[in-house]
């Protein structure tokens, strides 16, 4: 820098020479170093583009040693004509600074005009040997006069130094390397900060990563915008290359609009997301999302200018953006310190902004003086060391935040983790005594059940039970009620009393002492279920001549016992026979064929463990005794059936077979009637 | 003089009713004495008794065979004589014939009579012995009819159910029919408990027994019946228990 304000300081000096035409050397001419604005002239005809025009005048003004706003195009053709004299060939170089574009013509006297060079920021991209385009070669052959002319379009909005100088070749080397030496420093401190930039830049990508939260997004696309525009920035200094020098007119696109979206449109979406403006102040969130549309359509008009060759547009869009937008971010800041007791996060985000800002500031006026108010304005980001200062302390500031958020994020989800850890066990615990209370519930319920089942059993078991002996009481009931007919009873009672009305004592006691012998009998049977068959005989006997008096002798009978039975030794059923019995005596006499009813009972050995015992009458038999019944069905009696059931019953009871057959005699014999009972008993 | 006829298959039973009727009854002579059931219609037939004592259970037949074979031509009241015959005995209570059990009781002989001899006195039509014929031929029971003779001697016919229940009125026992009509007989509530108990009929309490088809709600609650004819009855907490189980309400 201090170079090149000497140099400048130097060429100002000699700014009030008069001009001449042409520059004539001759064998003395050897300056290493000389002012050309003498030599030069000047036209600023913008409509000749490939030959130079006629009006060349001498415009001193033109030139100038520092930065210079021109707020226009500036397109002009520089002449000089060169006359060597001496016998020794001319070479020196020719420099009048660093331009957009530059097309270099030599025309020697009387020939046409040959290009040999064309160069520029905007058109070469020949890496580091470029800058050595920049001072063109001037040859003159010995006794020659060369017209040499300099094509010179700066688009931009800021024009670098313009001045011509003639060096010599020893001179311009060492003019090289001071220039060299100058921006290579200025380019190690931006490339550091393009490497903390890097670094900051993959911090956010990692935690971006880890955290997917917007604001480390629209961090790290500011970052790298950041980035980007420095990169760029690098490539329109002399003597620095970015990785871009391959596209010369990148630089150009990413420098206004790089602005823009670094420090504004970023900034806002960044300044949203970071302090969650949407949650806390939603009219701020509003506006900034209302400007940072804004800007987004601004960044591509400007873009649209810069394709158009409109390279002015954009400085003064930006001119109104910084100066628009100063006293509402200032506002905005405002009123964010106001909050930022409750709002940590906020105390980043001012601290980061301010330090930008003041630095930014500070660059502004450093720069106003020399380069004038517009000048000094398309330069603020331009990376002077206090500005590359302010905006890595801005980032250091947001990175700070960024973390300082993680924190906060960290803080509430492990608060929420550790309230849902919580919930989790309360609901664990709640599960757990519900369960609890249900198999509580059901254990309770299955006990009941099984409990009422039991009861059910048990009381069906019981209802069984009862019901089982009611039936097995009432068959024998039954069997013992059929063992003497009540009929038969009350009408021995009834002869009885006839007799006593009579005063037939003597019959009347042998009745009563017959009668009473057959109920004791009976009685004592009922409660016996196996009795001798002498016993049974002589009951038979009794029971029989009860009969026969009760039917005047209308019924004769018989018991037959086989010799061989041992009467006394051979057991039966109690009551079995009886009612066998009583119907034979009942249908004896029913017969009208036969005056006298006949009834024979035989006891038989018919195997030795078989005992048969046969009921023969002389009736009308059991079929035609069923057939003459006159009673409805309902009313009939059912004496034979409870013997049968009575069999069976005892059967079951003890295991035993005893077996019943009823023959109906006429069955076997038309001439015979009545009816055969045989009962096999078996012997234990 | 009442005329009458013994039928009986037993000589014994014939000479001790002729032996009592003669000894306590004399107003009453015995016209003939039959063996049996076709003797007996025949003998009836001839005499043209007044009254018939009337063995149930005969060799060829039974006492309602006689009945059926000679009340369309007379009309005589019976006494109905039998040593020992339950399955019949509901029979001819309904219809109000007077029945005898032997041996023979001398009470029951003169209020056995003394009963006939006032239907004979005022010639009361037999209606009666159709009811029990009626019934004897019908099988359910609970169709039967029942008839009930009030303290002044009326007789009135009733479906058994027609009844809705019945209770205990002084010495006498009042009948509530569905239709709400009501009737009182001379009869002991005693007397028609015993009666009724085989039927669908079921004592709720000491004073009243109901039919179980006219039972509209049983209100367990409160241990009230409500009947189908609107009247609400009273019934003990253990018979409350044992219906609910008979009739298989829950």
């Amino acid at each position: 820098m201090l170079l090149l304000c000497i140099y400048t300081a130097e060429a100002f000096a000699n700014v009030d020479r008069p001009p001449i035409d042409t520059l004539v050397t001759d064998a003395n001419f050897a300056p290493a170093k000389m002012d050309l604005r003498p030599y030069i002239a000047v036209s600023a005809d913008e409509k000749s583009t490939l030959w130079p025009p006629e009006n060349f005048q001498h415009q001193n003004h033109i030139f100038h040693p520092g930065i210079k706003n021109n707020g226009q195009v500036n397109d002009c053709w520089l002449k000089l004509v060169v006359k060597n004299t001496s016998s020794k060939a001319l070479s020196y170089r020719f420099f009048t600074g660093w331009h957009d574009c530059m097309y270099w013509y030599r025309q020697p006297a009387g020939q046409p005009m040959q290009q040999l060079m064309a160069t520029g920021l905007m058109i070469d991209d020949g890496g580091v040997e470029r800058w050595h385009h920049y001072a063109f070669h001037l040859q003159v052959a010995p006794n020659e006069t060369c017209t040499f002319y300099l094509h010179i379009i700066n688009k931009s909005y800021n024009e670098n130094p313009m001045m011509p100088v003639l060096f010599s070749e020893e001179a311009y080397n060492i003019f090289h390397d001071e220039q060299l030496d100058s921006f290579r420093k200025e380019a190690v401190i931006i490339q550091v900060l393009l490497g903390m930039l890097l670094v900051f830049f993959s911090i956010s990508i990692i935690n971006y990563v880890q955290l997917p939260d917007r604001s480390y997004l629209y961090f790290a696309a500011y970052i790298l915008g950041l980035i980007l525009f420095f990169a760029l920035r690098l490539d329109s200094k002399p003597f620095q290359l970015s990785f871009f020098h391959e596209w010369p007119m990148l630089k150009y696109y990413w420098d206004i609009p790089g602005l823009l979206f670094c420090f504004y449109l970023m900034y806002l979406l960044f300044g949203n997301a970071f302090l969650n403006l949407k949650d806390r102040y939603l009219f701020m969130e509003k506006g900034f999302t209302w400007m940072a549309a804004v800007v987004g359509g601004l960044i591509i008009l400007c873009m649209l200018c810069i394709a158009f060759d409109k390279y002015h547009l954009p400085t003064i869009i930006y001119s109104y953006v910084y100066f628009l937008t100063l006293a509402p971010l200032l506002a905005v800041f405002i009123a964010l310190a106001r909050r930022s007791r409750h709002h940590p996060l906020v105390r980043f985000f001012l601290y980061g902004s301010a330090c930008l800002y003041l630095a930014c500031l500070g660059s502004f006026l450093l720069q106003v003086k020399p380069l004038g108010l517009l000048g000094a304005l398309g330069e603020l980001a331009a990376p002077t060391t206090l500005l590359m200062g302010g905006v890595l302390l801005q980032a250091m500031f947001f990175l700070a935040g960024l973390s300082y958020r993680n924190k906060l994020v960290h803080l509430e989800r492990t608060r929420t983790q550790e309230l849902l850890i919580k919930q989790l066990n309360k609901n664990k615990e709640l599960q757990r005594k519900l369960n609890e209370q249900l198999e509580e519930l059901v254990r309770e319920q299955t006990t009941e059940i099984l409990r009422k089942k039991q009861e059910l059993e048990e009381q069906r078991k019981i209802q069984l039970e009862t019901e089982y002996d009611k039936k097995l009481t009432e068959i024998e009931l039954k069997a013992i009620r059929a063992q003497i007919n009540p009929h038969f009873i009350f009408n021995c009672l009834n002869s009885i009393q006839l007799f006593v009305m009579q005063r037939d004592y003597e019959l009347a006691q042998k009745y009563l002492s017959d009668f009473s012998y057959l109920i004791r009998k009976t009685l004592d049977f009922s409660r016996r279920n196996f009795i001798s068959l002498s016993e049974e005989i002589t009951y038979l006997n009794t029971y029989l001549g009860l009969e026969k008096m009760r039917f005047e002798n209308r019924m004769e009978y018989e018991i037959v016992v086989d010799p061989e039975i041992i009467a006394a030794e051979l057991e039966i059923p109690a009551m079995l026979l009886q009612p066998y019995v009583e119907n034979a005596v009942k249908h004896g006499m029913t017969n009208p064929k036969q005056p006298t009813g006949l009834l024979r009972i035989y006891f038989n050995q018919v195997a030795p463990d078989m005992l048969e015992c046969v009921i023969a009458d002389n009736g009308i038999g059991i079929a035609r005794s069923k057939s003459l019944r006159t009673l409805p069905k309902h009313h009939q009696s059912s004496g034979m059936e409870i013997s049968q059931n009575r069999a069976e019953l005892l059967n079951k009871m003890y295991r035993t077979d005893i077996h019943i057959e009823i023959i109906d005699k006429s069955v076997e014999d038309e001439a015979n009637s009545g009816t055969i009972v045989k009962i096999f008993i078996p012997q234990l | 003089m009442i005329k009458a006829i013994i039928i009986d298959d037993e000589r014994n039973s014939r000479d001790i009713i002729a032996l009592m009727l003669e000894r306590y009854c004399p107003e009453i002579s015995i016209a003939a004495v039959a063996t049996d059931c076709s003797d007996g219609i025949s003998k009836i037939l001839e005499h043209r008794p007044s009254l018939v004592f009337l063995d149930l259970e005969m060799p060829d037949g039974t006492g309602f065979d006689v009945l059926a074979g000679t009340l369309p031509q007379l009309h005589f009241e019976a006494i109905f004589v039998t040593a020992f015959e339950k399955k019949f005995i509901h029979i001819i209570r309904f219809s109000d014939v007077e029945l005898i059990l032997k041996p023979i009781d001398k009470e029951s002989l003169l209020q056995a009579v003394a009963n006939v001899s006032k239907r004979i006195a005022n010639q009361e039509p037999n209606q009666r012995y159709q009811i029990l014929l009626e019934n004897f031929n019908n099988q359910e029971a609970d169709d039967w009819k029942i008839l009930l003779t009030g303290p002044d001697d009326v007789s009135n016919t009733i479906n058994i159910d027609d009844i809705s229940w019945i209770e205990l009125y002084q010495e006498y026992t009042l009948f509530s029919l569905l239709n709400g009509q009501q009737l009182i007989s001379a009869q002991s509530f005693r007397y028609y408990s015993d009666l009724f108990s085989p039927l669908q009929f079921y004592q709720i309490n000491n004073t009243q027994m109901i039919q179980l088809g006219s039972i509209k709600h049983i209100d367990t609650g409160k241990n009230k019946i409500e009947m189908k004819s609107g009247h609400t009855l009273d019934i003990t907490e253990r018979r409350q228990r044992d219906l609910m189980q008979r009739t298989g309400h829950r």
